[in-house]
């Protein structure tokens, strides 16, 4: 017997999106499977919102495609927008509503919500449930904000920036929430962030979005096994000419010279090795610092 | 004996990837004597749980330990720590350490060790060496 593949929770094309005269997405191509926990690295400005936005439906892309569960973001069935949660960057809702009554009122669009998991978290993150909205903090609202889109259990579910305004504690019970619910079933989660030890902490996939295009996309370890910094000290100076094959760039200072790869291959070390007779150290970056040698140092 | 997920430190932001930290050292606390031969690794959503990681990271490692024939899967009870075997011909084993060994001889040259240095240190090394 077959069972169906569940539906690709993402597959996006070719997408551009454009303000006016201003490309913000030039073209973008992401695939997402499902079960897979990515994480959207970009600059300020890179255009990670406008993605985020185009894939849910509230952006129309300026040309290309955005599928949801194998339906066009532009126009989604009601099914595929109940098995969707969404956390804006800024989370808003109607100030005089106390918590408890802004939890009842999303809860009641969604005919399978968790009231359960929502009071757990709600314990969890000391939400006060008796408190109008207008005057939580933002750490409180963003909390709020995690619950709403959490409460219907959604298949998958799209942070925006989802730990920019907590406070490192909260920002890490926030984490531990991720993790517990990644562990009960195959949730598709994508978030953006440029906070990137939260990413290597939970994303098993990692996507940089950069001047409108994803520059890479893959798993978080492999990009981490092949972003490598050299470091190479010869007994004198070394020549105009040294180069290291591949590299991002290179930096010679008299008798060493420093080189990030990008596609790091034990054979090019050993061939520096024997061509310059020089010594290779190779060092791990973590992803701050790859983010960095990507993005030109 | 089982042990606690506080035998690994798991540093996400460090540069090698997670599943390498837990592979690393699962290894050096094998070759140091605290994990024998018979104990089990700790549970996988314990030390996701313990180092607030992913634990699909985890199990990658341990999946990685499985199939190099350092842990064994003994369903129910966990990763257990395999007896050391030797695996391959001698000649193959041979390989396996000349290629260790090489990066630390191009080093003793880079130090301007003689042949005779070399020696001498790599016969201090064998003598003062216990398994």
């Amino acid at each position: 017997m077959t069972t169906a593949a569940p539906p690709q929770p993402l597959t996006v094309q070719g997408l551009t999106k454009s303000f006016d005269a201003k490309t913000v997405l030039n073209g973008v191509d992401l695939v997402v499977e499902p079960g897979t926990v990515l994480g959207l690295l970009g600059a300020n400005g890179s255009g990670k919102t406008t993605l985020l936005k185009c894939v849910l439906g509230l952006l129309r892309p300026t040309d290309g495609s955005a599928l949801v569960m194998g339906d066009n973001a532009w126009d989604l069935s009601a099914h595929t927008k109940a098995s969707l949660g969404y956390v804006p960057q800024e989370v808003s809702s109607y100030p005089w509503m106390r918590v408890r009554q802004a939890i009842d009122y999303t809860a009641a669009f969604y005919p399978s919500w968790n009231h359960g998991l929502v009071a757990d978290l709600c314990e969890r993150w000391r939400l006060p449930l008796e408190e109008r909205t207008g005057v939580l903090s933002v750490g409180q609202l963003q909390s709020l904000g995690i619950v709403l889109a959490l409460g219907h259990e959604p298949s998958l579910l799209i942070l925006d920036e989802p730990v920019a305004s907590l406070d490192p504690l909260a920002r890490r019970a926030f984490l531990r929430t991720l993790l517990d619910i990644l562990e009960s079933e195959d949730r598709t989660v994508i978030f953006s962030t440029h906070i990137t030890s939260d990413l290597e902490r939970v994303a098993s996939q990692v996507a940089i979005l950069r001047e409108g295009q994803i520059t890479y996309h893959g798993g978080l370890d492999q990009l981490k096994d092949q972003v490598k910094r050299l470091r190479i000290t010869a007994k004198a100076p070394l020549p105009p000419a040294f180069a290291v094959p591949g590299a991002l760039r290179t930096r010679i200072d008299g008798a060493t010279a420093t080189a990030a790869v990008s596609a790091f291959d034990p054979a090019v070390v050993d061939n520096l090795r024997h061509t310059w007779d020089v010594d290779v150290d190779v060092t791990d970056l973590n992803l701050e610092e790859i983010f960095v040698e990507l993005h030109g140092g | 004996m089982s042990h606690p997920p506080e035998i690994f430190d798991i540093r996400p932001s460090a540069g090698p990837p997670i599943y390498r930290q837990l592979i690393d050292q699962a290894r050096a606390l094998i070759a140091g004597g605290r994990l024998k031969p018979g104990d089990y690794l700790p549970g996988v959503r314990r030390v996701a749980k313990y180092a607030d990681v992913n634990p699909m990271t985890v199990s990658k490692a341990y999946a990685q330990l499985e199939s190099d024939g350092v842990v064994e899967r003994v369903p129910g009870q966990g990763m257990q720590v395999c007896a050391p075997r030797t695996t391959g011909s001698l000649a193959q084993r041979r390989a396996q350490f000349r290629a260790a060994a090489q990066p630390a001889f191009h080093h003793a040259h880079q130090l301007g060790l003689s042949p005779d240095d070399i020696r001498r240190v790599l016969d201090d090394l064998l003598k003062e060496y216990q398994p």
